[in-house]
């Protein structure tokens, strides 16, 4: 691939000094912000966050019988205690170091016998990786709905272009909100209780959030595939045609690589969209990084730290994901 | 064998042409026939209708037996026995040159990779470019792209070759070599239609020359008749324009 040519120019004195401009703009509104924040008497807290990410549980190991520790012993880092009662001995295999109890002491229920320690998942980590899996499973619903509305859109059988044209024009022209609403509160409603009435479980809230955000990639991702398409000249679908191949060889082997090539960069935008409009799931009971924030602020009180984190987050995973396609596009390119 | 019976063809998209009017021609097995004629004259749309990239609006086509213009005939299998070559290459920019020629011997003649490697090597030695095997149609000059986009036409071993201004788009300098690469078909017997400005070409290899104009054949007749003594005063006019 051929490299723009770029001129490159001697940087003068007056150039340094707009960077310095722009750096000193920089500080100047962080600076203000800061001392905002201290004028109302904002206490900064950094250090509770990580706690929201990752943090030990203490899980206590509780007896459920009554009687006397009959033994305690010790093997592969590990202490079984052999509780005797009236009845059958109960064993309890805990972590060797922190046991609470001695031999021949007596236990009642519920009597701590030994606890240990196990790192979990925050709500914000949980919250994230929610945003991760809704974003994934829809933008591969999307790209297999767009490819096939943006063909149905191309084809000429009045069925499939017209069902296309509709599909296309209403998720484009409705908020997205109100689809998650429609899915959520009437498809979902009108589905659950019929499963219901079949003794069938009902689907949870999260699959009609990404059900809601497939459609609504799905239309943006057709227009885009057709556009694709109709920019492939002509003359590559009647020179694939003319060697006897079918439309759909056609089609698969000519015209969709080379159209994939040139739709990469829109269909990352559109991506891009997508992860940040899962936001909008929380509406409908979906934990996920927004909503999990919303939840952690109305319980620790750090609004500002953790509404930074989340947008922070949030960052992270559209530039990874435009990195990605970046790599992609390098890696196709002739 | 074709054999082409009072068809037409009218455009209505971006505006009314009658492209072809009441067409009737008949090429013999291994005849070579050049259509020459002004530009928008049919000749173009007439080989297109021949391997039904256009379909003809009436009339009847019937090549090797099979009528092709019939909704029951299985056009696919028709277009593999009738190669075709465009103006502008059309060779898939993101195949390497060996891929161009191999993905319809794979995917339309079920052939295995290493059939149609074999073919395509054969191929590509006939046509004189068996160093370009590995490059991307962009790296190759004009008259090259042209005599691998032959390559990959020949390699569905059609039994008729339509050329449909094969030199238009080409340097002056590049036509010589892939008007050698169609003469040498020519000689091995196969039957080409031929749509060309190159009356040079004409004369030599043509046995049959069909004039065009306005949608209809106007004249035909052995290249010696045709250039040296036509009959009709379109003919006339055209001949008087080019020569």
């Amino acid at each position: 691939m051929n490299q723009p040519a770029t001129i490159k120019k001697s940087k003068t004195a007056s150039y340094y000094a707009w960077v310095g401009v722009f750096f000193l703009c920089l500080a100047g509104l962080i600076g203000a912000l800061y001392y905002s924040t201290i004028k109302i008497d904002y206490v900064w807290r950094w250090y509770r966050i990580p706690q929201y990410f990752i943090f030990k549980e203490k899980i206590d190991i509780k007896s459920q019988v009554v009687g006397r520790i009959s033994e305690i012993s010790y093997h592969n880092g590990k202490a079984l205690i052999i509780v005797k009662t009236d009845g059958e001995d109960k064993t309890y295999a805990v972590p060797e170091g922190d046991i609470k109890v001695s031999k021949g002491e007596y236990v009642n229920h519920g009597y701590v016998l030994a606890f240990y320690e196990k790192w979990k998942p925050g709500i914000l980590l949980q919250g994230l990786w929610l945003t991760i899996k809704v974003s994934a499973i829809a933008t591969l619903l999307g790209i297999l709905i767009g490819l096939i509305g943006g063909l149905a859109r191309l084809s000429s059988n009045p069925a499939f272009k017209w069902a296309s044209i509709i599909y296309i024009e209403i998720i484009r022209g409705s908020p997205l909100l109100v689809q998650i609403f429609i899915w959520y509160f009437v498809l979902g409603t009108l589905i659950n209780t019929i499963l219901g009435k079949y003794g069938i479980n009902p689907i949870p809230p999260l699959w009609y959030g990404v059900a809601a955000l497939a459609c609504f990639t799905g239309a943006y991702v057709a227009e885009i595939v057709r556009a694709g398409i109709q920019s492939i000249h002509r003359g590559q679908v009647e020179a694939s045609r003319s060697l006897g191949m079918t439309y759909a060889q056609s089609m698969r082997y000519v015209v969709l690589p080379q159209a994939l090539r040139r739709i990469l960069p829109p269909l990352a935008g559109q991506f891009i969209s997508l992860i940040k409009d899962s936001s909008l799931l929380g509406i409908i009971a979906i934990r996920e990084l927004s909503k999990a924030t919303r939840e952690v602020v109305t319980t620790s009180l750090q609004p500002f730290e953790l509404w930074f984190v989340c947008a922070l987050l949030y960052l992270v995973l559209t530039f990874t994901l435009s990195m990605f396609v970046q790599y992609l596009e390098r890696r196709t390119a002739v | 064998m074709i054999e082409v019976q009072n068809i037409y063809k009218t455009f209505l998209i971006p505006h009314r042409v009658e492209a072809l009017v009441n067409v009737s021609c008949k090429i013999e097995a291994g005849e070579v026939v050049v259509v020459i004629g002004p530009s928008g004259s049919g000749k173009s749309t007439l080989l297109r209708c021949l391997n039904h990239l256009e379909a003809a609006d009436s009339g009847k086509i019937i090549i090797e037996g099979i009528d092709i213009l019939d909704p029951k005939t299985n056009i696919n299998k028709l277009r593999a026995e009738v190669g075709m070559v465009f103006q502008s290459f059309s060779l898939f920019p993101h195949k390497s040159v060996l891929e161009n020629i191999t993905l319809a011997q794979k995917v339309v003649r079920k052939r295995t990779k290493n059939e149609s490697l074999d073919k395509a090597f054969f191929l590509l030695n006939k046509v004189g470019i068996k160093d370009k095997a590995n490059v991307y149609p962009d790296q190759l000059s004009g008259g090259q792209q042209q005599r691998v986009a032959i390559a990959r036409a020949l390699a569905m071993d059609p039994k008729i070759m339509l050329f449909d201004e094969p030199t238009s788009a080409l340097d002056p300098e590049m036509i010589g070599e892939v008007l050698d690469v169609m003469k040498n078909l020519a000689r091995e017997g196969m039957t080409m239609v031929v749509v060309t400005h190159e009356m040079g070409f004409a004369k030599e290899v043509a046995d049959r020359v069909i004039f065009m104009d306005m949608g209809a054949i106007v004249e035909e007749g052995t290249p010696e008749h045709f250039f040296t003594n036509p009959e009709n005063e379109r003919t006339k006019l055209f001949l008087s324009q080019i020569l």
